[in-house]
């Protein structure tokens, strides 16, 4: 195609947003090369809030960001990883095997009588900049919540994930990027229900890849 | 120049010198190695405002010592040149004095005795040479010594009636007539003998109570009531140069139990406001039988504060400000609102038992001051040496790198109902990979003996189950693949 140079030097400046393009924002490789290709520049965004919306519990989520995870937490001057709420406890053993980091990783539960706790800690940790990667596992944000969290996640520069049931596909949400995921013959098939920037779209995901290209750990 | 303001504003509350340069012989080569400060309180209740003094007084040296019932000594020579010199340790140490609401009356010389007996004399006396303080010592009277009725009255029938007049009397002859106690308090008046001095050790804990006006029921109002006593327990943290790592509030009531609200804090902490903050998020979410009638603090130990360094980037900008002051900060506040345990860290232990092989452990921010340096000290671009990380955290993966591990543990294995010996959730489950028996932990009571098998359960998430190896052969849920 070609191009007015005068123009494409134009369209390069950062504050200018094209549709299918966000190659200018900071990504993480999800570590799956099939969702890293369809993912908006090429990976999770660095910052920013995401949602996986699952079928089930145990479908397959939490496995989907174990690379990213293990890469956050293993950085140098990696920040804190935190998990809000989770809904049973996170296998130490296992985590350590896929090379995460345990230092940096830090376990939030909520009193069930705190009512909308778990949304303020979620919040907190966003906003501390003390933080990576915040997880969650929410009870029915609002709307006008998320998009405090996706501001949120912005000043602190973390990477927000929140965990919602499938249900939720039907509600309108602040998420910089929505995905579906369901088990599936191979592993999941993730279903990109939002993504700003990229395309929708269906993927199928192997989640033995990742952990195929791990070597032994110990060796 | 300084002498003259300070003779002006407040004569009263602290006798000063009025000639301080003349004695000011700092390069005199007979200069005393030691120059005591005495401070004499004249305040109606002197010996419950000493202790207040003397704490005041660390700020000026590490070496006070308390004279009960009134007097406190400081050894300031090696201060001096902080203060400017004399003149200007005197004016700051009569600004406190005045900021403490005491009255009192100082005195420096090269002995501690003589600087007290010559505050309590009240005269402007500064001697900082030892070769004049016999002299200046001489026409003081017996009685700031503080000896017995009886011995001042045989002195005085003798005609002796000042310090000059008894040193002159035969030393030998002295003893046996007054005792040697007395013979040896004249030697260290002079200096002849060493005066050794206990030091006052400033109060370990804090621990302040206010009784209210009237019954308080608002947390807001609590609050500021806690204000004067939150600003006391800044002025003792700064004193010290520490941190409190926990803090009590009691809050006493007519008749029930006193609420007790207990604030731990991950990294040392002497900020005020910060504190503030911390207590009102703790006082909101606690609820008051009754009125509260007196309000109470306690500190835990005091801890060496960090100082604290602010990062050239910011939060996140190319890795920077890792586990700097905001991870401890968001512990802080998680913990303030959700409860101490609420908030932990995980770590892998040693053994083969599930339930055994991890455990919670302290944030690992609370170490941040330390274990940042640690980590950094391999050197950046060879973050993979075991040694940089935990010694736990990589190591015991080793053993199960054939076998996989759920990402999810259940708090408690959870039964799975059965049909003819074959277990099932919520449908058929589908056997998937091989079976691993774990049978072990004989020795410590925590005996287990199970094969774990990974299932396909009918919606397609992988879980993780285990049979009894003993009778009932009962099948048990322990894991999900997350």
């Amino acid at each position: 195609m070609a191009f007015n140079p005068e123009l494409a030097r134009l369209l390069e400046h950062p504050a200018i947003w094209r549709g299918t393009s966000v190659a200018r924002t900071e990504v993480l490789s999800s570590g799956f090369s099939t969702l890293d290709e369809r993912l908006p520049g090429g990976g999770w965004p660095r910052s920013g809030l995401i949602e996986i919306l699952a079928s089930r519990f145990g479908v397959g989520a939490l496995t989907l960001l174990l690379p990213v995870l293990a890469a956050l937490t293993s950085a140098p001057m990696a920040r804190t990883s935190v998990w809000v709420a989770p809904p049973f406890e996170p296998f130490a053993p296992a985590l350590a095997a896929h090379r995460v980091d345990l230092e940096h990783v830090l376990v939030v539960r909520v009193p069930a009588a705190l009512r909308s706790g778990a949304l303020w800690a979620f919040e907190q940790s966003l906003g501390s900049g003390a933080c990576d990667l915040v997880m969650a596992w929410a009870k029915q944000p609002r709307s006008k919540e998320i998009r405090r969290l996706q501001l949120a996640a912005e000043r602190g520069r973390a990477l927000g994930v929140l965990f919602r049931p499938l249900q939720a596909r039907r509600e309108s949400s602040h998420a910089a990027l929505r995905i579906a995921i369901e088990p599936s013959a191979y592993g999941v098939r993730i279903n990109l229900l939002k993504s700003k920037g990229g395309v929708r779209g269906t993927v199928e995901v192997d989640l033995g890849e990742a952990a195929r290209n791990l070597t032994p750990a110990g060796s | 120049m300084a002498s003259r303001p300070l003779r002006k504003s407040d004569a009263r509350v602290v006798r000063f010198p009025t000639s301080l340069r003349s004695v000011d012989s700092r390069r005199d080569p007979a200069e005393s190695p030691e120059l005591w400060l005495g401070a004499h309180v004249v305040s109606l209740n002197a010996a419950a405002t000493l202790e207040k003094l003397a704490t005041r007084a660390q700020k000026y040296t590490p070496r006070v010592s308390l004279v009960p019932p009134d007097g406190s000594l400081l050894e300031v020579k090696g201060s001096l040149h902080l203060f400017n010199g004399v003149d200007g340790l005197l004016l700051a140490f009569r600004e406190d004095c005045r900021a403490l609401g005491i009255d009192c009356a100082v005195a420096l010389a090269p002995t501690p005795l003589a600087a007290m007996v010559a505050a309590r004399i009240g005269e402007p006396f500064v001697v900082t040479n030892k070769a004049q303080l016999v002299g200046r010592l001489t026409s003081m009277p017996l009685a700031p010594l503080r000896w017995p009725e009886d011995v001042v009255d045989r002195l005085a029938r003798m005609g002796v009636r000042t310090i000059g007049q008894t040193l002159r009397l035969p030393r030998a002859g002295f003893a046996r007539r007054f005792g040697p106690a007395h013979l040896a308090e004249l030697d260290r008046l002079t200096g002849r003998n060493a005066d050794l001095r206990r030091h006052f050790q400033p109060r370990e804990r804090f621990r302040r109570r206010r009784e209210l006006t009237y019954e308080m029921e608002n947390n807001t109002t609590i609050l500021a009531a806690l204000a004067p006593v939150l600003s006391d327990l800044g002025k003792f943290l700064e004193t010290r140069q520490v941190g409190i790592t926990e803090l009590e509030c009691r809050l006493r009531h007519r008749h029930a139990a006193p609420s007790v609200c207990v604030l731990r804090l991950a990294a040392p902490l002497a900020n005020v406001p910060r504190l503030t903050e911390l207590l009102a998020e703790r006082l909101n979410a606690l609820v008051l039988p009754e009125p509260v009638r007196s309000l109470e603090l306690r500190s835990g130990l005091p801890v060496l504060r960090e100082l604290s360094c602010n990062p050239l980037w910011q939060p996140g900008e190319y890795g920077g400000s890792a586990a700097g002051s905001e991870s401890s900060q968001l512990v802080e506040r998680l913990r303030a609102r959700l409860g101490h345990e609420a908030v932990y860290g995980l770590q892998t232990l040693q053994g083969h038992r599930p339930e055994r092989a991890w455990s919670m452990c302290e944030p690992p921010v609370a170490t941040s001051a330390s274990g940042t340096t640690s980590r950094r000290e391999p050197g950046g671009p060879g973050p993979q040496v075991a040694s940089a990380r935990g010694p736990l955290s990589l190591r015991p993966a080793a053993p199960w790198a054939a076998f996989r591990r759920p990402l999810w543990l259940l708090p408690t294995p959870q039964q799975l109902e059965e049909l003819d010996g074959v277990p099932r959730r919520r449908g058929t489950l589908r056997f998937f990979g091989d079976v691993e028996r774990i049978e072990t932990g004989w020795w410590d009571g925590g005996e287990i003996g199970r094969d774990y098998y990974t299932v396909f359960d009918i919606h397609g998430v992988q879980l993780w189950i285990f049979r009894e190896r003993a009778n009932p052969h009962r099948w048990f849920l322990h894991g999900v693949f997350g």
